[in-house]
C-alpha cells in the first residue's frame, strides 16, 4: 500500500519523538548515574554503581528480590496450569461460579486486600517473613494466569487430545506431556509477566516488611535510599538503575516473543 | 448449567470463605499483642547487667544526620564494652522512614527492645493506650530519672495509662537532646545586609524584607514533606499567641481553640510571608533535605528550623551560621517550640526490659551529655555553654535560656493523631492560596474539636 | 501499572476464541468430558486463592463494620463507616482526583496509541519492531524507579522547567508537584507516559490482524488517514479497546505507588487519591476502619468500570 511522501515523513517524525519521550527519563537516569556529583569530576565515573550498592545494601535487598520473584513465578505458573488445563479441556458441576471467583480476583484491586490481609498475618505472627511476600502475590497472580492458560488448551486441537487418549495417556499424562509442551510460547509469556509484577510489587513489602531489613525488596529498598541520598542525585540515579536493571534486560531477551504472545494472548483473555 | 446448580457451590464458596476468616483471626478486631502486665516495681528491677547473661537488644532509632549518628554510635560501642554480655542490634532510619515503618514494627510479633517514639498523640498516645510501651516510673524511682530530668521534659513524654491524657501522667520516654525551633542564619550574609540577628517581629520583618531588596532570598524552606512549614507557621504563631494557649492546644486539651483572634494573627502572619515572596520559590515542590542543604551552600539568609539541624549545617558552614531564638512578638513573652529530641522508650513486648533500661540510663546520664556536646548536639540538660565550640556555644546558651524562662511551647502538631498530617495539608493549601486562613483555621478547628470531644 | 493483574475478559463463557477460528460461534461451557478430576487440579491454586484472596476480602468487610486503630479493640460503628466515606468532602475528594487520572492514564493514551498505530499501519516503515520494544519499555521498570525519574524531571530546576525557560515560557515554569494546581495534571501526565506504549502495541497487534482488502477499499473510496482510522481501525479494535481501556482505567484508579513517593498525596492534599488514603488511614493514622471502607469502595467502583468496558466488543457485535 503506498502513502503519500508527507504521511510517511509525519510517520518518521511521530516514531522518533515517540521513542524519545519513552526513553528520555531512562536515558537521563542512566547519564546521571555515570557522572560525578562532584562538579570538578568530568567524564564517565564507574564507581556510583559500586557506591549505591554497597552503601544502599543492595546486595541484600537483590536477593531478596530474587527469592521472592523465583517463588512466586514458580509457584503462580505451576497452579495457573493446573487451573487453567481444569477450566479449558474438563467439563465440571460449578465450573463457570468458580470462573466467575476467579474474575473476581482479576478485578478486586490489591489494595483492598493488603490492609486486611496485614492484620490477618499479624495475628498469626507471619509479618516479615518471606510468606507474607510470596503467598499473596501467588494468589494474585492466580487469577490472571489462569485465564492466560485456559486460553492456550482451549484453543488447543482436540484431535491431539483424542490421540494422546487412544495411545492410553491419562489425563496428566495427556497435560503434562502433550499439551503444556506445546504451550510453551504461552508459558514463556506469563512467566515474564509474573516476574515483572512480582519484581516490581511496591506496596505489598512496604506493607508486611516493616522492620526485617534482610528481606526488603529492591523496590522498597530503593524509597529508603532515596530518602537518605537526596543530596547525591547521581548515586540515587546509580541505585535506580540497579534496581531497573534486572527487568529491563529481561525484557530485552523476550521482548520480540513476549510482545506478541502479549498482544494475542491478552485479547483472547 | 442451571441456576440450581450455581447456587450450591456460591454458597459453599462463601461458607468456605467466612470459615477461613473466622480462624484466621478473633471475632472483633483486636490488640496488636500489647498485653497490659503488671509494670515493674521497684524492688523487682534488677540494674545488674552484667549478671543478665548475653543479651541482644534491639534498638531503632532515627539518629542517622551526622553528629547525632556519631554520638549514639559512641554510646552505643561504650555501652558495650561495660557490659560485653550485651550487643546492641542498631537499626537507624531517617524520621520520615521511621514515623511509616515504627508503627507496623511494634504491634508485630518481635518488636524492638528499645524504641524512639515521636511524643504526640499519634505515636506514643496511641501505643500507650495500646498497652504497647512499658511505664518507666518504677525504673525512673531506681535510677533517679525524677531528679535528672526537669519535669517540663519528662512531661513531654507522659500520658495517663489509658492514652488520653498528654502531658502528665506516667513517663514513658527518655530523650537524649533537647530541641527547640529558632533561626539558623548566614552570618556573612546577615553582616553584609549590616543587620543583627531579630529580636521583635518588627526586626524580624524588617530583615526580611531587606534581604529580599538586596536579592537574596530571606528564609530557606523545603515543604515537599509538609511537616517543615509547620515550624515557620509555629514561629509565626508564637508572635501572637500566649504560651498557655499554645500549651493547651499542643497537648490536646479540651476548650482550646484554633479560631481565637491571635491565632487568626498569627496564620495571617505566616501567610504575608508567602505572599511577600520572603520563603523560597515554590517550597511545596523542594524537598526539606535539598533546602537546608542549600541554606549551606549560601543561598537564603535564614532558616527556621530546630537544632536537628546543628550537626550537618556546621559541618557544611563552619563560622559561617549562626543560631538565634525566635523574635518575640507582639504577645510580648518569648515562646519556642520544641522539647527534646523523640525519646527512647521500651516495648511492652520487650524480654529484656531491665537491660533496655539500664541502656536508657546510659544514653542520658551526665557523662552521655558530655559526649552529645562533644558531638555537636545538644544536651537536654547540664548544657555547658562555656566548653561549647562554634554555634554549639549559642545554641546551648539560647536552651539554657529557654529553660530558665519556661518558654518551650509543644509542637503544635502532637495535639491529635491526625494533626501532623491534617496541619501540614492545610498548611500547603494555605501558602498556595487554595484556602485563606479563615477556612484554614476552620478546618484545624473541627478536626481538633472533635477529638477533644471524643477522648473524654 | 507495571503491576497489573487485570485484563480484560468477557464474560466467562462468551470468550472469543479467534486462535480456533470458532469465535462467534456461542458454546454452552467449556468443552472437553465431564470430570470429577478437574476438582484436583483446581484444589491447590483454590486452596491459596481462598486464603490470600478471598478470606481477606471478606474480613476487610467485617473491618469496615469497626472503628478501629489497629492497636486496642475496636468499635462496633455498623455502616457509619461508609457514610463518612460518602458524605465527608474531604473523603470525597480522592475518587474524584482518580477520575482525573483516568482522563490522563487511559483515555489520552489511548487516542495517541489509536492515532500511532493507524500511522505505522498505514505506511510500511522501517524500525516499527524496535519502536514497539520502545515504547514499551516503561512498562518494564518498577515505579519507584519511574518515580525518582519523573520527579527529578519536574523539580523546580528540573529539564522541563529548564526546557520551557529555554524557549521563553519562564512564566510557566514552576515546582510542579508542589503547586496544587499541577501536581495532579503532573502525576497523570506521567500516566500517560506509561500507558501511550501499552495502547500502542495492543493496537498495532490488533490492526496487523485486519484484512489488508479494507483498507484498500478504503482507500478506493478516497478516505484520507482521519476517516480511514474512524471507519476502519476502530471498528476492527474493539477487542483491544476494552482491553487497553481495561488495563489503563484501573490503572489509573488504583494509583498508589507514584502518588506515595512522589507527592504523599500533597500539596495540601491535591493529589490524594483512594488507595493513598487507604494506606495511609489504615497503616499511618490508625483509622483502619474509615481506609478499609475507601478500599472496599474502590474494588466495587473498579469492578463495576470493569464489567461495563468489557461490554464494548459484545454490545457492538449484535
Amino acid at each position: 500500500m503506498r502513502t503519500s511522501p508527507l504521511e510517511r515523513s509525519v510517520t518518521i517524525v511521530v516514531l522518533a519523538v515517540g521513542s524519545l519521550v519513552a526513553l528520555f527519563p531512562i536515558a537521563m537516569i542512566v547519564a546521571s548515574a555515570f557522572v560525578s556529583d562532584n562538579p570538578n569530576e568530568t567524564g564517565i565515573v564507574w564507581s556510583n554503581l559500586s557506591t549505591a550498592w554497597d552503601e544502599g545494601h543492595f546486595s541484600t535487598y537483590m536477593r531478596s528480590s530474587v527469592v521472592v520473584t523465583l517463588c512466586v513465578v514458580v509457584l503462580a505458573t505451576a497452579l495457573s496450569c493446573l487451573l487453567g488445563y481444569a477450566f479449558g479441556t474438563m467439563r465440571f458441576r460449578g465450573s463457570s461460579v468458580l470462573f466467575y471467583v476467579l474474575l473476581l480476583g482479576l478485578m478486586i484491586p490489591n489494595e483492598a486486600i493488603v490492609v486486611p490481609l496485614y492484620y490477618q498475618l499479624r495475628e498469626l505472627d507471619q509479618i516479615n517473613t518471606y510468606q507474607a511476600l510470596i503467598f499473596p502475590q501467588v494468589a494474585q497472580s492466580l487469577a490472571f494466569g489462569t485465564f492466560w492458560m485456559r486460553a492456550y488448551f482451549r484453543g488447543t486441537s482436540r484431535e491431539l487430545v483424542e490421540a494422546a487418549r487412544l495411545d492410553g495417556a491419562g489425563h496428566f499424562r495427556t497435560f503434562w506431556s502433550v499439551l503444556l509442551p506445546m504451550g510453551r510460547p504461552a508459558v514463556v509469556t506469563m512467566v515474564v509477566l509474573f516476574s515483572m509484577w512480582t519484581w516490581n510489587e511496591f506496596l505489598l513489602p512496604l506493607v508486611m516488611i516493616p522492620s526485617n531489613e534482610e528481606l526488603r525488596t529492591a523496590p522498597l529498598g530503593l524509597t529508603f535510599f532515596s530518602g537518605q541520598y537526596t543530596g547525591s542525585p547521581s548515586l540515587l540515579a546509580a541505585a535506580a538503575l540497579i534496581v531497573a536493571l534486572p527487568m529491563l534486560l529481561l525484557f530485552l531477551v523476550a521482548q520480540r516473543h513476549f510482545i506478541r504472545g502479549m498482544t494475542e494472548g491478552a485479547v483472547k483473555g | 448449567m442451571t441456576v440450581r446448580a450455581v447456587k450450591k457451590p456460591v454458597l459453599a464458596v462463601a461458607v468456605a470463605a467466612v470459615s477461613a476468616v473466622l480462624a484466621l483471626s478473633a471475632c472483633t478486631p483486636g490488640g496488636g499483642g500489647g498485653d497490659d502486665g503488671e509494670d515493674a516495681k521497684p524492688e523487682d528491677i534488677s540494674t545488674d547487667v552484667a549478671s543478665m547473661g548475653d543479651i541482644t537488644l534491639d534498638v531503632w532509632d532515627q539518629e542517622v544526620r551526622g553528629g547525632q549518628a556519631k554520638q549514639i554510635e559512641a554510646l552505643n560501642a561504650a555501652f558495650e564494652a561495660k557490659y560485653p554480655n550485651v550487643t546492641i542490634k542498631r537499626t537507624s532510619k531517617s524520621f520520615d522512614d521511621l514515623q511509616k515503618t515504627v508503627r507496623l514494627a511494634i504491634t508485630n510479633d518481635d518488636p524492638p527492645d528499645v524504641v524512639q517514639v515521636n511524643n504526640g498523640r499519634a505515636d506514643m498516645g496511641q501505643f500507650v493506650a495500646a498497652g504497647l510501651l512499658r511505664s518507666l516510673d518504677g525504673y525512673a524511682e531506681v535510677y533517679g530519672w525524677d531528679e535528672r530530668f526537669p519535669e517540663s521534659v519528662r512531661s513531654t513524654a507522659s500520658y495517663s495509662d489509658d492514652g488520653k491524657t498528654f502531658g502528665e501522667g506516667t513517663l514513658y520516654g527518655m530523650a537524649q537532646v533537647g530541641e527547640m525551633v529558632g533561626l539558623w542564619y548566614d552570618k556573612q550574609k546577615l553582616g553584609s545586609l549590616g543587620i543583627e540577628p531579630p529580636q521583635t517581629l518588627e526586626e524580624m520583618e524588617s530583615a526580611m524584607k531587606a534581604a529580599k531588596a538586596a536579592g537574596e532570598l530571606p528564609v530557606q524552606l523545603g515543604n515537599a514533606e509538609a511537616w517543615p512549614a509547620i515550624h515557620d507557621f509555629g514561629v509565626a504563631m508564637n508572635q501572637y499567641v500566649p504560651r498557655d494557649d499554645t500549651r493547651a492546644l499542643g497537648y490536646g486539651r479540651k476548650g482550646a481553640s484554633w479560631t481565637s483572634d491571635e491565632n487568626v494573627q498569627g496564620a495571617d502572619l505566616f501567610k504575608s510571608w508567602v505572599d511577600e515572596g520572603y520563603l523560597t520559590p515554590d517550597f511545596n515542590a523542594v524537598p526539606n533535605d535539598t533546602a537546608w542543604r542549600d541554606f549551606a551552600k549560601g543561598q537564603g539568609v535564614f532558616m527556621i528550623g530546630g537544632t536537628w539541624y546543628q550537626a550537618d549545617l556546621e559541618a557544611a558552614m563552619g563560622d559561617d551560621l549562626g543560631f538565634a531564638l525566635p523574635p518575640v512578638g507582639p504577645v510580648g513573652e518569648p515562646a519556642v517550640t520544641g522539647g527534646t529530641g523523640l525519646p527512647f522508650a521500651i516495648t511492652e513486648a520487650s524480654e529484656h526490659a531491665d537491660a533496655a533500661a539500664a541502656y536508657l540510663d546510659f544514653l542520658t546520664n551526665a557523662d552521655a551529655m558530655k559526649v552529645i556536646q562533644e558531638n555537636g548536639g545538644l544536651p537536654v540538660i547540664d548544657g555547658d555553654a562555656a566548653s561549647a565550640t562554634g554555634v554549639g556555644k549559642e545554641v546551648i546558651t539560647a536552651w539554657n535560656k529557654v529553660t530558665e524562662e519556661d518558654a518551650l511551647v509543644p509542637y503544635l502538631d502532637w495535639a491529635t493523631p491526625d494533626m501532623s498530617d491534617l496541619l501540614g495539608q492545610q498548611l500547603q493549601k494555605l501558602s498556595a492560596g487554595t484556602i485563606d486562613t479563615a477556612a484554614f483555621l476552620d478546618t484545624l478547628e473541627k478536626s481538633y474539636t472533635d477529638f477533644t470531644d471524643q477522648n473524654e | 501499572m507495571t503491576s497489573e493483574e487485570t485484563v480484560a475478559v468477557p464474560t466467562g463463557d462468551r470468550v472469543r476464541d479467534t486462535r480456533s477460528g470458532r469465535g462467534a460461534r456461542r458454546r454452552p461451557g467449556p468443552p472437553g468430558e465431564p470430570r470429577r478430576v478437574a476438582y484436583l487440579y483446581l484444589l491447590p491454586g483454590f486452596v491459596v486463592l481462598t486464603l490470600f484472596l478471598l478470606a481477606p476480602l471478606v474480613y476487610a468487610a467485617w473491618l469496615s463494620l469497626f472503628a478501629w486503630d489497629g492497636l486496642s479493640p475496636g468499635t462496633w460503628v455498623g455502616l457509619q463507616n461508609y457514610v463518612d466515606v460518602l458524605t465527608d468532602p474531604t473523603l470525597r475528594a480522592p475518587f474524584g482526583h482518580a477520575l482525573v487520572l483516568v482522563v490522563f492514564f487511559s483515555f489520552i493514551p489511548v487516542v495517541l496509541g489509536l492515532f500511532a498505530a493507524s500511522l505505522l499501519t498505514r505506511s510500511t516503515v522501517r524500525g516499527r519492531g524496535i519502536f514497539q520494544a520502545v515504547v514499551f519499555v516503561p512498562q518494564v521498570i518498577a515505579l519507584t524507579v519511574v518515580a525518582v525519574a519523573w520527579k527529578r524531571i519536574l523539580a523546580p530546576d528540573g529539564p522541563l522547567n529548564d526546557a520551557l525557560r529555554a524557549i521563553g515560557l519562564d512564566g510557566i515554569a514552576r515546582g510542579w508537584l508542589g503547586d496544587p494546581s499541577t501536581a495532579l495534571v503532573a502525576i497523570g501526565l506521567v500516566g500517560t507516559w506509561l500507558g501511550t506504549g501499552l495502547c500502542t502495541v495492543l493496537f498495532l497487534a490488533g490492526l496487523s490482524r485486519v484484512d489488508r482488502a479494507i483498507y484498500d477499499a478504503a482507500r478506493l473510496d478516497g478516505a484520507g488517514f482521519f476517516r480511514e482510522t474512524l471507519a476502519v481501525s476502530l471498528p476492527s479494535l474493539r477487542n483491544e479497546l476494552a482491553v487497553a481501556l481495561t488495563l489503563t482505567m484501573v490503572a489509573a484508579l488504583r494509583t498508589f505507588d507514584l502518588v506515595y513517593l512522589m507527592t504523599s498525596g500533597g500539596p495540601g492534599g491535591a493529589t490524594a487519591v483512594p488507595a493513598y488514603e487507604v494506606y495511609m488511614k489504615s497503616m499511618r493514622q490508625g483509622d483502619v476502619g474509615t481506609g478499609v471502607t475507601i478500599a472496599l469502595l474502590l474494588a466495587a467502583f473498579i469492578m463495576v468500570l470493569t464489567v461495563l468496558v468489557n461490554r464494548i466488543p459484545e454490545r457492538e457485535d449484535r
